[in-house]
């Protein structure tokens, strides 16, 4: 009796050891997903020195301000532009095209009037808070409060070479508007651009950004609220969400980075262009997206030398930036023009003129020239590439708030709804947009503002 | 693991011997023109014209203006050089550029050494010539040419001119030296014309015949490129009555003088190098890869070799990606990234004095300074920098950068071996290291490889003694075996 015992107690014990260990693995695995769905906020100090005082928690109120100081030296520095003749009939292949800039740049130094943009600037209402050492500049612009209406926070973060200026053509769309909906905005700049003081301390990234901006909403009073953001704008409202998904409405983004790729990316690929249906292909992911490699590999290449000069010898690379308006502008400006469209680049003038005024294009220049935010704004690159960006806890992490997407025709990298899928795990809208690139609010700031609010609309109403 | 490495080897001598094709091919070429508009009916004006480096007061004080402007912008805290150019040494460079440094002095000292101008394919080629002074009777000068390279100029090599020119020792070789500026670079006139290309699919490609291991596909006319400057410093030569000579030449200077032996073999008597990168990597170069660490002795590979190479994935992907972003904008937007540098003096000495750093040795990214003056004097740095601010020629400097890569890492010339005799000078904190294995694979006539005790990427100005010592010994090596 004795020996059937122990026969059967082996089994049975490997029974129960397995099963243990089968509850153990499945309530791992559950646990694991349950806690992957947000990442660590962590905290930072950014300031000179020692952190020694507690955040002044106090709002200012913030205006843009000029002198004639300030206009003279531009004017000066200007003037001395040494012009290097261009190759003939080069386009805007070789970077931004001489002959084209000395028009630029006549119009800036001639009829360009900084004094009327800053009173433009100042339209809306522009305040500073110190957060974690710095002073975060944001503009505030809240809805005139129609009867009937809903009015839903909402913050827009924008990238570089760009601003919160570029929100300007989009903000009356949004918070003026004649219907049930309107929206109170918050437009910040990141840390380093613009009007924002600049992190002192070494590995500001973007995850740093994005508990600052969400510090700031705490601080403004709003425990729920929408994202909006490109570029630069589209990671740090992505970690933002991340971080504290519970105080996320909705994310809404014009630009997606595929940062996962692995075999089933390289399947679609393949298999994409003869059977696109097979891999989740619309007849439009396979126009955008082929041929591959010149449209993604080659393309890139070419379009991304700032962004390697920039991720490694920042400091290096805004030097001269800094104290010459004119290369400043050459080297921003050369993007508003190949980022809207790439065929831009085989054209003498760049087709810059073609769906942005010089007022506005040069107005984003000057945000960057006033404040001398330019080597700032680069050393942002090498923060968030240092460590390996596939290996951030924010790559190995999803998302799960409701997330709409506009994709534009001549954005740099289109990504179809299969890849979004793998890390956006609640995709409300996915719109393919009829025109428009990368700078996707200052272009076509009616096309978004609608696909913003057809998105903001199916999210509120799952909620009721 | 024994098996796996004999297997690996059999496979490796196999695919050697069948792949290897003695390719005596030698590079062609077409004639160019890189004056404005289209070049004059008539004989080209070959007449070599005296020159003289001249400044004025105005523009040392519009220099002075210019660095009193500047708009400083503080490093973060502790980050040395390790985000670029460090802010706050960059103030002392500029208020020694600003209050110390004589470019008047410096433009004497430039003029010490001869200079002329010629044109050629539709541009002035400038050059120094310089001849030594106290040759015994019955001794002639061995002609030879030294090719600068980015962000360099002819200056870099003044301190190894009295050295080659008017030897101590009178055993050594007196050379009679031509040094040119590369069109686009200096006092040489810049080129006017681009590239002109045209777009293949991949069908047309293959019929064409162009590699699909090249990144653009495409066929056309290339801009100026090594190749082009080849030519013209060939015709110089030609012109100047050099039927044979030596070459000599680092960083683009490398590619030039390579291209010359290519087009010319019979001219090139010679070709000394102090840094030569592999292009085109054949199996035997992968094989030394990977099995280089465990087997260096497999390979030839020196302990500067193992250390310089491995581990691999730091050395070769890491490293290299930490240094490149300069090589890609300029490869790519070069108009755009000299814009800047062309209206400010004080960005432009960080752009390039950046590279004096940590070109010189990686470690300087460490420091507060840069290390800068441990090798070098800010005078001799700051000539450099001018010699490109007073030409204005750092946008066509840059343009080099994307004429040469056009056509992808893998053009016509990298798959052509070198069949002149060669020396090379391996400087122990060279950007690229090059064990001699890999620098026999496209150097067939390998005389001379010389592990450096010391020094960088810009030799001749680092260590004149040293990269001297060994032109001499690769010259007797070449002269003796005659």
């Amino acid at each position: 009796r004795q020996r059937l015992t122990e026969e059967l107690d082996r089994p049975k014990l490997q029974l129960l050891a397995l099963s243990s260990v089968g509850i153990g693995l499945t309530y791992f695995l559950v646990w694991r997903r349950k806690a992957k769905k947000s990442i660590p906020l962590g905290d930072g100090w950014w300031g000179h020195g020692q952190q020694t005082l507690r955040d002044d928690n106090k709002i200012y109120p913030f205006k843009v301000e000029t002198s004639e100081d300030e206009i003279n030296d531009l004017h000066r520095r200007i003037d001395q532009m040494r012009y290097t003749e261009p190759l003939e009939d080069c386009g805007f292949q070789y970077g931004f095209n001489s002959n084209y800039l000395q028009k630029v740049v006549s119009y800036w130094r001639n009829q360009f009037d900084w004094k009327k943009q800053v009173a433009k600037l100042n339209e809306y209402p522009h305040f500073k808070t110190n957060i974690e050492g710095l002073d975060v500049h944001f503009v505030h612009v809240r809805a005139p409060h129609r009867p009937g209406q809903k009015v839903l926070p909402l913050m827009l973060v924008h990238g570089w070479p760009g601003s919160f200026f570029e929100f300007y053509k989009i903000l009356p769309l949004l918070t003026d508007t004649k219907d049930d909906l309107a929206f109170e905005v918050i437009c910040p700049s990141i840390p380093g651009y613009g009007f924002s003081e600049a992190p002192h301390k070494q590995g500001f990234c973007s995850l740093d950004a994005a508990r600052i901006f969400l510090k700031l909403m705490e601080r403004l009073g709003f425990n729920k609220f929408y994202l909006q953001g490109g570029d630069w704008g589209s990671l740090i409202t992505t970690n933002m969400a991340q971080m504290k998904p519970q105080c996320v409405s909705g994310l809404h983004l014009n630009m997606l980075a595929v940062t996962k790729g692995g075999v089933g990316m390289l399947l679609s690929l393949i298999i994409g262009p003869y059977l696109p249906f097979l891999v989740g292909f619309t007849r439009e992911d396979v126009r955008r997206l082929f041929p591959y490699f010149e449209k993604n590999v080659y393309d890139l290449l070419m379009e991304s030398g700032y962004m390697h000069i920039q991720g490694t010898k920042p400091d290096t690379a805004g030097c001269g930036l800094n104290d010459s308006p004119v290369g400043l502008a050459a080297y921003i400006l050369e993007k508003f023009s190949t980022w809207t469209d790439r065929k831009n680049r085989d054209l003498e003038d760049g087709d810059l003129e073609k769906k942005y005024s010089l007022d506005d294009l040069l107005t984003n220049v000057m945000i960057y020239w006033t404040t001398r935010s330019i080597i700032p704004s680069m050393r942002f690159y090498k923060e968030n590439f240092k460590t390996n960006p596939q290996n951030r806890v924010d790559a190995r992490t999803g998302i799960f708030v409701p997330m709409g997407h506009a994709a534009f025709p001549n954005e740099l990298m289109h990504c179809p709804l299969p890849w979004a899928r793998w890390r956006f795990k609640d995709i409300r809208s996915y719109s393919y947009m009829p025109r428009g690139g990368h700078f996707a609010a200052f272009e076509e700031p009616r096309l978004l503002a609608e696909d913003f609010v057809k998105f903001v609309r199916k999210v509120e109403g799952k909620k009721r | 693991m024994l098996l796996e490495v004999l297997l690996a080897l059999v496979l490796g001598a196999v695919v050697l011997l069948v792949l290897r094709r003695s390719k005596a091919a030698v590079l062609k070429t077409e004639d160019g023109w890189w004056g404005a508009g289209s070049p004059p009916a008539g004989a080209e004006d070959e007449s070599i014209r005296p020159f003289r480096v001249e400044t004025s007061r105005e523009e040392i004080e519009d220099l002075q203006r210019r660095i009193d402007q500047t708009r400083p912008v503080p490093s973060l805290e502790d980050s040395q050089f390790n985000y670029g150019f460090n802010s706050t040494y960059l103030q002392k460079v500029a208020a020694y550029w600003r209050n110390e440094f004589n470019w008047s002095k410096q433009v004497d000292k430039l003029n010490q050494y001869p200079h002329f101008k010629t044109k050629i394919e539709g541009i002035d080629v400038h050059y120094v010539h310089v001849k030594p002074k106290n040759l015994p009777e019955g001794r002639t000068a061995v002609p030879l040419i030294m090719v600068h390279g980015w962000p360099g100029s002819f200056y870099e090599f003044y301190g190894i001119l009295p050295l080659l020119t008017e030897p101590a020792n009178a055993d050594d070789v007196a050379f009679e030296v031509i040094c040119p500026s590369i069109p686009g670079y200096g006092f040489s006139e810049a080129p006017r014309k681009k590239g002109a290309w045209t777009r293949l699919g991949v069908p047309q490609a293959r019929a064409a015949g162009v590699a699909i291991a090249n990144m653009r596909l495409c066929s056309g006319r290339p801009g100026f490129n090594s190749v082009c400057a080849a030519r013209v410093f060939l015709k110089l030569m030609r012109r100047l009555g050099f039927g044979r000579f030596y070459a000599q030449g680092g960083d683009w200077g490398w590619q030039i003088t390579t291209n010359m032996a290519q087009l010319d073999p019979t001219a090139v008597k010679g070709l000394h190098i102090n840094f030569a990168p592999v292009e085109n990597v054949g199996p035997l170069v992968i094989l030394s890869i990977l099995l280089g660490r465990r087997f260096p002795g497999l390979f030839g590979f020196t302990e500067l070799d193992v250390k310089r190479l491995y581990p691999r994935v730091e050395k070769m992907l890491v490293e290299p990606l930490k240094e490149t972003g300069y090589f890609h904008i300029q490869a790519t937007k070069p108009d755009t990234a000299g814009r800047g540098l062309n209206d400010s003096p004080v960005g432009l000495a960080a752009y390039i004095l950046e590279k004096f750093s940590t070109w010189t040795d990686h470690e300087f990214r460490n420091l507060e300074d840069g290390g800068l003056e441990r090798k070098f004097s800010l005078e001799d740095l700051l000539t450099n920098v001018m010699i490109y601010w007073t030409t204005g020629s750092i946008t066509s400097s840059m343009r080099f950068y994307k004429e040469n890569f056009a056509k992808g890492f893998y053009p016509p010339h990298a798959r052509i071996p070198v069949t002149v005799p060669t020396g090379v000078a391996a400087f122990p904190n060279e950007l690229m290291h090059t064990p001699k294995l890999w620098a026999k694979q496209k150097n067939h006539k390998l005389k001379t490889y010389t592990t450096m005790a010391r020094g960088g990427h810009f030799a001749a100005m680092e260590e004149p003694g040293l990269m001297a010592q060994d032109i001499q010994k690769f010259i007797k090596v070449v002269e003796g075996k005659k």
